[in-house]
């Protein structure tokens, strides 16, 4: 078997056993250093399949004869079923070539970037998922007994919302460059993301320069409340209460959650006897059809989540108007204004697409499993 | 003797309290508790509560028993500098200035720390205050 390392490899074999998988849930970034890459080979010694990440356990031997255990970590289940992978597509005793990024406190993991079958030369556990195929023309947009569009399932068939067309946050035309869990590839390229305060820039700069390690929805499993939720990966599915004037956004990934958009034209304020004092991590929202148009209005957070992927700071001050819409059956095109005048300087707003999962029902992923 | 007391005091409240509440917005907002070491005019325990407004830091310390609002509050956010002045009244009726120097540690833990010095017209010493 061989070993070959790029960068401080020394490092992390220097480490006599695998350490715990201490950060179970994160962005790839924030457990592995990009600029720490190996390539080994070895012998499957056993696959955990199970959120928030696969793990598949190798034993790797070294030229001295000495057989060092590593830990080749994944993207979750729900993402691999999703590319038609399974747990026992790689079973003990089989042969992978592996590559990636390895741990940054020097441990023997890897992150799976390329996971070849020896035996085969055939890449597995990738994600190669890329969502339904839209149809050749467009289906007509569903609607309701009332005209208005449907943002749910037009039938009992199931579907939700995924695949956003952009799972991190910036201020329309800043074109910033970031990869899918809002790390920025420039640092410098910060104070273009958004309006920022002073304190507010320097928070996000903190976060950016620790990778996101302190992303709470990961820490702690804390809500993806305001805009994140329509970007997460496991999406979110509209249930229309038209008996009762609400709409129901449940959330396919976290702690299975859900926020009520109120459509009955009640102030936005708390409840009595219930939130109306209390930030709420959804906070309080309602809508009201603008044409075609579901236009929402939330005030009401509290400050102990991150809003958004990439690590943009809030305050209790946040304040959304939301804008969705359902230009044909397979599309929900979202726009958002923020307006946080603890945290920027002026409002600012972004937009993107989703796209229709029809058939399905939301995937199970308990951010809970983190702890397990 | 007194100051074995107050430590063991001091150790005894910081061990009954909560664990920090998570606060993602404004480092400095919270409830912060700690020592202003060698103060023998307002003791050596300080409680500092801060709020940021969108524009401005404002805060009390010692809430509830020397009731001492923050007359100016900043935070640098090159280093997380932060200086507080207050100013509040000895046993005599005297007016006690207060500077508070120092930088945020931790920032991004809920139990955050600042550390650095406090002055005032009576004496100076060390601050050190975590956020509950």
């Amino acid at each position: 078997m061989r070993v070959r390392s790029i960068g401080r490899w020394c490092a992390a074999v220097a480490c006599a056993i695998a350490a715990p998988l201490a950060l179970a849930h994160h962005a790839v970034v924030a457990k592995f250093d990009e600029t720490k890459r190996t390539e080994l080979e070895g012998i499957v010694t056993g696959v955990d399949w199970r959120n928030p990440h696969v793990h598949v356990f190798t034993n790797v031997s070294r030229e001295n004869g000495e057989i060092e255990n590593w830990a080749v970590e994944l993207e979750s289940t729900v993402l691999l079923k999703r590319s038609g992978w399974e747990h026992d597509t790689l079973r003990p005793g089989d042969a992978i070539r592996v590559s990636g990024p390895t741990a940054r406190d020097g441990s023997r993991q890897v992150w799976g970037e390329t996971v070849v079958a020896t035996a085969t030369n055939r890449q597995v556990y990738n994600v190669t998922d890329e969502g339904p195929v839209r149809p050749r023309s467009p289906r007509p947009t569903p609607r309701g007994p009332d005209g208005k569009p449907l943002l749910g399932m037009a039938d009992e068939t199931g579907g939700y919302w995924a695949y956003p067309s952009s799972t991190v946050l910036m201020q329309a035309g800043a074109n910033v460059q970031m990869n899918r869990d809002g790390v920025l590839a420039r640092l410098a390229d910060a104070p273009r993301v958004a309006p920022f305060q002073p304190w507010a820039l320097g928070l996000y700069r903190h976060r950016q320069e620790r990778h996101l390690a302190d992303d709470p929805g990961f820490l702690n499993c804390k809500n993806p409340g305001a805009v994140r939720q329509f970007q997460t990966p496991y999406g979110v599915q509209f249930v229309e209460d038209h008996a009762r004037k609400r709409i129901f956004v449940l959330i396919g990934g976290g702690n299975r959650n859900y926020r009520i958009i109120y459509m009955d034209g009640r102030e936005l304020k708390g409840q009595v006897r219930g939130d109306d004092d209390n930030p709420l991590y959804y906070g309080r929202a309602v809508g009201e059809w603008e044409g075609d148009t579901l236009v929402v209005r939330t005030t009401g957070f509290n400050e102990d989540f991150w809003f958004t992927n990439g690590g943009l700071p809030h305050t209790d001050r946040l304040s959304l108007v939301e804008r969705f819409s359902r230009p044909d059956y397979d599309t929900l095109r979202y726009e958002v204004t923020i307006d946080d005048p603890g945290a920027y300087t002026q409002p600012w707003s972004s937009s993107w697409e989703l796209r229709w999962v029809g058939g399905e029902e939301l995937p199970v992923y308990f951010c809970q499993d983190n702890r397990s | 003797m007194k100051r074995l007391i107050t430590t063991v005091a001091a150790a005894l409240a910081l061990g009954f309290l909560a664990p920090s509440g998570a606060q993602e917005g404004h480092p400095l907002k919270g409830s912060w508790l700690g020592e202003w070491q060698g103060n023998t005019v307002h003791g050596e325990n300080v409680l500092l509560v801060l709020d940021w407004d969108g524009k401005a830091i404002t805060g009390m310390i010692n809430p509830g028993t020397d009731n001492m609002p923050l007359t100016r509050a900043t935070l640098e956010p090159d280093g997380w500098v932060v200086r507080f002045e207050a100013e509040g009244k000895d046993k005599d009726g005297s007016a006690v200035r207060y500077v508070v120097e120092g930088k945020i540690e931790n920032l991004e833990l809920p139990n955050r720390s600042i550390v650095g010095t406090w002055s005032s017209n009576k004496g100076r010493g060390t601050f050190t205050a975590s956020r509950q």
